[in-house]
């Protein structure tokens, strides 16, 4: 069965641009001071 | 894109219960990750003790054959699967936090080149392979799955173009299968090539972003040659990336023309739905980059918060590649990949030899 609806969901590319910029924030903020490679 | 949906199954797992479900798949990816660059840290060490001169293999070919030797021989046990899966999300995560390591400058110079060079890309690739399509006899359908995914953007762009010409499953399988398999070979065909031919850092980067297709190989066939290819494979395959809505956008008003798909109301809303976010997220972070809102321990933070994206990325790339159900898809739609992929490794390969000449890459 189908139904005619707009997606309303937040694509998984959104989540990982939220994610990525508080990872960058948490950084800036100071509270991530070092990130080891 | 198709205007009806189909209905959601009812849910039977809470949110957490999903969340949680993906912890055993991810610490796989991790561990597989790590693993790739402990066995590179231990060969760089071993070699120094013993002074040594040994080939430098970055832990990228090493999570990857990990990867690929679990897969096709253990197998990923379902328990693993959904966090395996999530690979794309860390891999866009680590595109946006990789912004970090460019100047808004720069993007826009080997962005604007990158663009140029993907538009040419576009137009020879999607003519080749419709005309390669047809020669093959491959259904009209097929061939637009399989135009779209090596001219544009591997996967992702397979699947957005199903949905928006209503493609059946089995040419989506199809499609996805002959990019996915090329996409292996690219990996590890793409690096010798580049030494054979000296290509510098910057002009292997530009060619693999060009022309491999999905996103995670050209990410790791970047890298694999050297971390400064890397960076410019993952800018040249975004901005390929961010033309993905137009190219879904042409085939899906075609195919509603010939009455075969369903009308596009809305081209701006169908542009946006389709445009990938993470390109957004990217440009932000040069931007910020740029403007002096980190400072330089901060900028090198940032950058290796990516590193570690990719190196889940680059796990879940073996992790998901089963060489055997690659083979059991048939023939002629992987020879048309195929003949489809050298040709457009080679137009592609050209470009960035003139790029280099003009634009002094």
């Amino acid at each position: 069965m189908t139904i005619p609806t707009p997606s309303r969901r937040i694509s998984l590319d959104t989540w990982a641009v939220f994610l990525a910029i508080a990872a960058a924030l948490l950084v800036r903020t100071g509270i991530l001071k070092t990130v080891p490679w | 894109m198709a205007s009806s949906v189909t209905l959601p199954p009812p849910r039977t797992r809470s949110v957490a219960g999903s969340f949680l479900g993906l912890i055993p798949g991810i610490l796989l990816l991790a561990i597989v990750g790590y693993a790739g660059k402990v066995i590179e840290q231990s060969i760089a060490r071993y070699g120094k003790a013993h002074h040594h001169v040994l080939p430098n293999i970055e832990y990228v070919l090493w999570a990857i054959l990990i990867g690929l030797a679990i897969s096709n021989t253990l197998g990923v046990p379902r328990l693993f699967r959904a966090g395996v899966a999530t690979y794309e999300f860390w891999l866009k995560a680590g595109i946006v936090l990789l912004g970090a390591r460019f100047l808004l400058g720069d993007v826009l110079r080997l962005g604007g080149v990158s663009l140029l060079l993907v538009f040419i890309e576009l137009a020879l690739a999607l003519t080749f392979m419709i005309y390669l399509g047809r020669g093959f006899k491959l259904s009209p359908k097929l061939t637009t799955l399989l135009a779209v995914g090596s001219s544009v953007c591997g996967v992702s762009a397979i699947i957005a173009t199903q949905g928006a010409i209503d493609a059946d499953e089995d040419d989506t399988s199809y499609a996805i299968a002959a990019i996915l398999a090329l996409g292996a070979l690219s990996l590890f065909v793409f690096p010798l090539v580049g030494h054979a031919l000296h290509l510098s850092d910057h002009a292997y980067g530009l060619w693999a972003g060009l022309a491999v297709d999905n996103t995670a190989e050209a990410t790791a066939a970047g890298a694999l040659y050297s971390d400064a290819a890397g960076k410019i494979a993952v800018l040249a395959k975004t901005c390929r990336n961010a033309m993905i809505g137009f190219v879904v956008l042409g085939f899906a008003i075609y195919w509603a023309s010939k009455g075969q798909a369903a009308a596009v109301t809305s081209k701006g809303a169908f542009l946006w739905r389709k445009f990938p976010k993470f390109v957004l997220g990217f440009l932000l972070i040069s931007l910020l980059a740029s403007i002096g809102f980190f400072t330089r321990p901060q900028l090198v933070a940032v950058g290796n918060l990516s590193r570690w994206a990719f190196l889940l990325t680059f796990a879940g790339v073996g992790l998901r590649t089963n060489l055997r159900e690659l083979g059991k898809q048939g023939a002629r739609p992987f020879i048309v990949g195929a003949v489809g992929e050298v040709v457009i490794a080679l137009i592609t390969l050209g470009l960035v030899f003139g790029a280099d000449r003009w634009f002094h890459l």
